[in-house]
């Protein structure tokens, strides 16, 4: 009886506690790692740890390019880091990149791809990978709706560089929004 | 009369008292709020109930203006499952990709990889569901739906409503309707 009792306290305990870091990791704040190519100059493919803010979940208050953690709307089940490119109503370029080789000028102004534009819907946004070259994106799934964003990245830590270093803790550094308007 | 007084105060503000009712006090205060996050993630992950608001799927949910709106009970458990999770005509309430802040009820009618047949305010007559998409609509024909937004992610979907629990006259299952929509099942008939 008494065993009961005390497994059925520890029990109690750590549902308690699992449920309360729980919410404050959906709601509040979270510390995790990030894995992947995608994002390559500004957090690394592996040892990388993130902190996100989920105060911007749903797109609350996001702006051009700010930093991400959302959903993939193709496999709900995994989540993706990307900067936002595009808001909504903005007029977007694909990607020119998905040409066919070509050697002329002439090649260039018939090429498709750099006559393709899109207009990011109501709700959507645009994301792409810091690095475009290796990175699975809007511009292969489409615009990302708001209700997929699951906080805006703040600051990283980088767990490849030593303790501490010039007054840096594990390569501790913020992550700022990168978006300059250039005057047309 | 004033020693009697005073004595009271004394009796009042007795340093054990005090200890022992802050004692009892921050004991049940920690032990309720220390459920409430246990109750969010209950409600957020297994059972909830929603209300239905509006007459995108009359007859179904709300079948006149004038009676109760409808409330059902919302199952979240293991819908993300990818073989049993969700099935064609269940009813799900999801996130609008217009307003993230807006939550939606409608059937849906197709999965990842059936071909559509769509109406009127969408582009093109036909339309393949892509991977893990999902595409909804309202059992009213004036309903804001895949028609007018398209196909919809699954990892927008909130809840899937299994049982209509309120107006009492009307408790159970919820009915079918709606109409065909995969182009290779109107071919059969």
């Amino acid at each position: 009886m008494e065993n009961i009792k005390f497994f059925g306290k520890v029990f109690g305990y750590v549902l308690r506690g699992g449920c309360f870091i729980h919410i404050f990791q959906t709601h509040f704040y979270e510390f995790t790692e990030t894995r992947g190519e995608s994002m390559l100059p500004t957090l690394n493919s592996t040892y990388d740890f993130v902190y996100s803010s989920k105060y911007y979940r749903n797109g609350r208050g996001l702006e051009k390019g700010d930093c991400i953690v959302s959903l993939k709307p193709t496999d709900p089940d995994q989540r993706v880091c990307k900067r936002i490119t595009g808001m909504p109503g903005d007029l977007i370029l694909i990607d020119p990149s998905l040409q066919k080789a070509f050697n002329d000028d002439t090649e260039l102004e018939e090429d498709d791809n750099f006559n393709k534009y899109i207009r990011v819907p109501k709700g959507h946004c645009w994301v792409t990978g810091d690095n475009l070259a290796h990175s699975l994106d809007s511009r292969s799934y489409n615009s990302l709706p708001l209700g997929l964003i699951k906080g805006k990245i703040i600051a990283a830590n980088d767990f490849n560089k030593p303790f501490y270093e010039n007054g840096i803790f594990y390569g501790f550094r913020k992550i700022k929004n990168n978006y300059i308007d250039e005057p047309e | 009369m004033i020693i009697s007084q005073l004595n009271q105060l004394r009796n009042q503000f007795n340093p054990t008292r005090l200890k022992s009712t802050l004692k009892y006090t921050s004991k049940w205060s920690f032990l309720i709020l220390s459920w409430i996050p246990v109750l969010m993630v209950f409600n957020e992950h297994v059972i909830y109930i929603g209300k239905i608001e509006g007459s995108s799927m009359r007859p179904t949910f709300n079948p006149s203006s004038t009676s109760f709106q409808d409330w059902v009970l919302l199952w979240k458990f293991g819908i993300k499952d990818h073989h049993n999770g969700l099935k064609h005509n269940d009813i799900v309430l999801f996130k609008s990709p217009e307003n993230p802040n807006k939550i939606l009820c409608k059937r849906i009618k197709a999965l990842q990889g059936d071909i559509v047949v769509t109406r009127h305010p969408y582009p093109r007559e036909t339309c393949v569901i892509p991977r893990n998409h999902l595409w909804v609509e309202g059992d009213n024909i004036h309903s804001i739906d895949s028609n007018n937004f398209g196909p919809i992610s699954k990892g927008l979907v909130v809840g899937k409503a299994t049982k209509i629990i309120w107006p009492w006259n009307r408790i159970g299952d919820i009915p079918n309707g709606g109409r065909e929509v995969r182009l290779n099942k109107i071919k059969q008939i």
